[in-house]
């Protein structure tokens, strides 16, 4: 009897950690395929720039977990951009972003994917959703929420735009000011990614 | 020596006023000449702003000392011995760092035409005040 009984509870064990580990929450992958781009638009007192990381193209995956509390999707990954590719449209402009963003030290721009509060509708043609995303740049990283667009491509490609004011400040740089302060560049930055995905289940 | 001093801080004072005040307009009226200033050229975290508004008083008493030393040189009305003074100064320093700057750093033409007219005008602005309160 005694047996039985340990018998019992070590199958019982062994089916609810069997159970646990092949429960998975109900997961979708988004594969990032073409004509990316990440575009920062700021300005000075004599100008603006807007500079843009064209044709970002690595096959990066951003996973969904349905279901989580609140309503919200977690997701999980993230792409990763070369500071050194920004390009200006303007050679000493380019230079000098590079320079401020402290290319050389810190060459890498990351944004990760982290939230999402709700999971687009493709048979909508255009639908707003807010997310959060964490950003590093310059060594620091932050945490945004962001307002995406999601433009349905068809049944399992989208065009996911997200875009956020952001300051120099929030990543400990100091905008840049020329001749003792005459030519000042604006805290303001408004950074806006896009990105082309394709649905894998 | 007093003297030199003396008229060196007074040149310093019209010219800082002159300068940045010229400076702070141009860039208000004529924002696209400044564009190209956007340069990592130029240092960009105000640690050197000291510096810059030092230039004034820099020069000033640089050139108060250069008239005192060569002023009977500089013949005739005071306008006319101020626009000499500064016409000399312009060629004698101005135009070679003028020169060697644009050869060496990559700068626009028209940012180095304008940094050399500032300069004369600088100079010729000492100089009348130097004839006037040093003759």
């Amino acid at each position: 009897m005694k047996n039985r009984t340990l018998l019992f509870s070590i199958f019982s064990f062994l089916l609810l950690a069997f159970q646990n580990q092949t429960y998975k929450p109900n997961m979708k992958h988004w594969v990032i395929i073409k004509n990316c781009s990440l575009k920062v638009g700021g300005s000075t007192n004599v100008n603006k720039f807007n500079c843009v990381i064209a044709n970002y193209a690595n096959p990066d995956t951003i996973t969904f977990y349905k279901n989580t509390e609140k309503g919200s999707l977690k997701l999980k990954g993230s792409i990763e951009l070369n500071v050194q590719n920004f390009d200006c449209h303007h050679p000493v402009m380019t230079a000098d972003l590079r320079k401020t963003l402290k290319a050389k030290v810190f060459p890498k721009l990351v944004i990760r994917f982290i939230s999402l509060d709700k999971y687009p509708l493709f048979n909508d043609q255009s639908n707003a959703i807010k997310g959060i995303v964490a950003i590093e740049l310059a060594g620091v990283t932050k945490r945004f929420e962001v307002n995406y667009r999601f433009v349905s491509n068809g049944t399992k490609s989208l065009i996911l735009v997200g875009s956020r004011q952001v300051n120099f400040s929030d990543f400990n740089i100091i905008p840049p000011r020329k001749l003792g302060g005459m030519i000042k560049t604006n805290n303001e930055l408004k950074v806006e990614f896009t990105l082309s995905m394709k649905v894998i289940d | 020596m007093k003297r030199i001093l003396l008229s060196g801080l007074i040149a310093g004072c019209i010219l800082f006023i002159l300068s940045y005040g010229g400076l702070f307009v141009a860039v208000k009226f004529f924002p696209e000449s400044f564009v190209e200033y956007n340069n990592p050229l130029f240092n960009s975290d105000g640690s050197r702003d000291v510096l810059f508004y030092l230039h004034a008083f820099i020069i000033s008493f640089a050139l108060a000392w250069f008239w005192d030393r060569f002023k009977e040189l500089f013949k005739g009305s005071f306008i006319f011995r101020g626009l000499e003074f500064g016409f000399v100064y312009s060629m004698v320093a101005l135009l070679p760092v003028m020169w060697i700057t644009f050869s060496a750093l990559d700068i626009t033409l028209t940012m180095v035409l304008s940094w050399f007219f500032y300069g004369l005008i600088q100079a010729i602005v000492t100089g009348l005040i130097f004839a006037k309160i040093n003759p």
